[in-house]
């Protein structure tokens, strides 16, 4: 199976407690990668070997940084993973659209919300708001939200 | 010696601006077109001119007040939103759902699928100049809309799922319609087939025309019939069993080229499995409750959740971040369409500006589920 | 003499003809193709089999500006759409109407809440609005309603319409 590749590139690119293993059937995907900046490419170009394709990507907003998290998943039963990616405020992050086409847009949108850039991101345009605005509406400063958390207060203690 | 020739002709590119307002971009899509004559060299869809803010609604909303916003994003299907949300949140909290719930939301959401599909068809077939098959794509959907709004109170943007079950129990009026409906959307196939699938014009306005592979498919992420119609098996109802689906049998139609009319032929074929699975769904359909068990405000535990379930455009994922409060940290709406309108940047270079409209049209987008 | 008041107007008073053509106007409504959101399948649902808007004269659906009279504004207004909106309506050549479908459209409906970013919160913000036509989204036999309303409004020669915009107290558009 293409996703039994897709672990094996993993675990030659990643320290062994980088990847853990999650129940599916109670958080819709069954692996879950914590990627540092550099790692972001090379694991989707794992993932492209592996057949995988970039289901989705989007960002969570915490008090401490910004999570980027990207979603892959392979053409079978119960193959999702889970990558998530910190970046400090103000920080960049390396594009994967180098390796996955759809990243073009998921990150255009990803930096319209957040305001978070792409480095060699061949397009980097708002996606959905005008080209004229002139604030990120998914931070957690801005509009009314209810709260703002650290990232270990979700992320945090190992998840089943 | 003067020159008698006339002046060379200048080439030049220039740029065309379909949209937002287009009588076939389906709501309000802009493309932006580099044009060399008749032929596209660059497209680039520009989206956000539906843009709602649906996720930072979320963020100030709680759980239960978010649900009609659902079946507000892609207000084609509605319920298949409607049901994702649901069972997302269901998954998260770990609420139970009466079997009798989970059939009628199955036949419910395989109903909108039919009616989704069937309006895509009209629409389609009226962007490529064919007014007749609207008109009775249009009459069978009033006949779901009937049933739906019978059951849901709503003919277009459902609330009818609940957190534990559904709104409203469904009685054998709905039944013996839904029945008869199965029947008469049979006998209308050959309709269809006759007036359109056989019609010269549309063969040569479909075939060949937009080619989607596998290999493109897959790098831009895309799913449901754009995907199948490459010919990848590929559907959350099977790959991810939800619900009841693993009880009932279906085939998932696919194509091979990957063409327009690839796509069309597999939703066709997708709209004749939603009556087999609707059919075995009303003969299995238990007796029990229609409501579980479920808190009066919803409290998911801490951490992310994914759920996918199978619109009629794709793979719909909630991405939900929970903080163990009544609100969502961050909900994530993962659009079928999104992936797979971005084929087009790809896709529609170095076709004709004609056929712009026959490939817009079988890709079947719904521009407000896009921009969210 | 010289010092009453006469209320400005046209100088050539043809009641009648007026009258006459806006019956003319009122039962050939050509309103323009231009959905924004949900509430464009109710307006494609009421000009299709079942509902026939046709019956009323309002069926001819144009996809340019130029040739149509009725603007249905059906759906939410984003930001970004705005100004194509206002676009749309100035390139329509008058007499000309507006419809205001859904909540959306006349108040921003669902997506109107304490710190809302994207959208406008109502047309009348930016085009006068003639009817409006309550519902999340109206059902058509709502939108045929309306547009019997404004059958009447054109044949009365009312020229009321609301645009919030100019009005004291009201909201800003931006």
């Amino acid at each position: 199976m293409s996703f039994d590749d897709f672990k094996e590139g993993l675990g030659a690119l990643l320290e062994p407690s980088a990847v853990r293993p999650t129940d599916f059937g109670k958080r819709g995907y069954s692996l879950q990668v914590t990627a540092k900046r550099d790692q972001v490419e090379p694991i989707a170009r794992v993932a492209r070997e592996a057949d995988l394709f970039l289901e989705a990507m989007t960002a969570v907003d915490f008090a401490d940084a910004f999570q980027v998290i990207y979603l892959y998943n392979a053409f079978g039963a119960g193959s999702r993973v889970r990558v998530r990616v910190a970046v400090k405020k103000g920080e960049s992050l390396p594009t994967v659209s180098t390796v996955y086409d759809a990243a073009l847009w998921h990150e255009r949108e990803v930096f319209d919300l957040f305001g978070i850039p792409f480095d060699n991101h061949p397009d980097l345009r708002r996606l959905l708001l005008p080209e004229d605005a002139d604030f990120h509406p998914l931070r957690k400063d801005f509009g009314k939200v209810h709260g703002v958390r650290s990232t270990d207060e979700i992320y945090g203690e190992p998840t089943a | 010696m003067a020159s008698q020739l006339p002046e060379p002709i200048v080439e030049q590119t220039y740029y065309l601006n379909m949209g937002p307002q287009h009588p076939s971009t389906h709501g309000v899509l802009r493309l932006f077109l580099k044009l060399d004559g008749e032929y596209i060299i660059e497209a680039d869809p520009i989206v956000g001119y539906g843009h709602r803010g649906h996720e930072k609604m979320a963020e100030s909303h709680l759980y239960e007040q978010f649900l009609p916003n659902t079946s507000r994003m892609d207000y084609l299907s509605g319920l298949l939103f409607n049901h994702g949300y649901v069972a997302a949140v269901e998954k998260m909290t770990g609420i139970e759902v009466p079997p009798r719930a989970e059939y009628i939301r199955i036949v419910c959401a395989e109903l909108n699928r039919i009616s989704s599909h069937l309006l895509w068809f009209g629409t389609y077939i009226m962007d490529l100049g064919g007014f007749t098959p609207f008109l009775y794509a249009f009459d069978d959907r009033e006949i779901i809309l009937d049933i739906l709004d019978r059951i849901t109170g709503s003919r277009l943007t459902y609330s009818y799922c609940r957190f534990g079950g559904v709104a409203k129990d469904v009685d054998d009026e709905f039944i013996r319609a839904t029945r008869e409906f199965i029947g008469r959307l049979r006998s209308r196939w050959e309709d269809y087939h006759n007036l359109v699938t056989k019609n010269v014009i549309f063969i040569h306005r479909t075939k060949g025309v937009g080619v989607i592979n596998r290999e493109t498919a897959i790098r831009f992420g895309c799913t449901g019939p754009v995907l199948r119609g490459a010919g990848v098996a590929y559907d959350i109802r099977r790959a991810e069993p939800y619900s009841v689906y693993p009880e009932l049998e279906f085939e998932i139609p696919t194509g091979a080229a990957g063409d327009a009319f690839d796509r069309y032929m597999v939703r066709f074929q997708e709209m004749e499995q939603s009556l087999r699975i609707i059919e075995q769904a009303l003969e299995r359909l238990p007796e029990g409750p229609i409501r579980g068990r479920a808190p009066r405000k919803v409290r998911p535990p801490k951490g992310d959740f994914y759920f996918a379930v199978e619109s009629a455009r794709g793979a719909v994922g909630f991405y939900i971040v929970s903080d163990g409060t009544g609100y969502p940290y961050r909900l994530k709406v993962r659009s079928p369409s999104l992936s797979n309108l971005q084929v087009l940047t790809e896709t529609l270079s170095g076709t004709l500006v004609a056929d712009t409209i026959s490939i817009l049209g079988s890709v079947d987008i719904v521009v407000p589920e896009i921009d969210r | 003499m010289a010092d009453k008041k006469v209320a400005p107007g046209p100088i050539v008073h043809v009641a009648v003809l007026e009258d006459i053509l806006n019956l003319f106007r009122a039962n050939s409504l050509w309103p323009m193709t231009f959905g924004l959101a949900c509430c464009a399948i109710e307006m494609m649902a009421a000009g299709a089999s079942r509902f026939d808007l046709d019956r009323f004269g309002a069926g001819v659906f144009r996809g340019s500006p130029r040739q149509s009279d009725v603007m249905i504004v059906a759906g939410t207004i984003s930001r970004k759409m705005a100004p194509t909106i206002v676009t749309l309506w100035e390139q329509m050549p008058a007499p000309k109407w507006c419809v205001a479908m859904g909540n959306c459209a006349i108040s921003g409906g669902p997506f109107e809440y304490d710190g809302q970013y994207a959208i406008v919160p109502g047309a009348d913000l930016i085009v006068p609005v003639d009817v409006y036509v309550p519902g999340c989204p109206p059902r058509p036999e709502g939108l045929i309603q309306g547009l019997l309303l404004l059958q009447d409004k054109i044949t009365k020669g009312e020229k009321r319409n609301v645009l919030r915009r100019f009005q004291r107290g009201a909201r800003s558009a931006a």
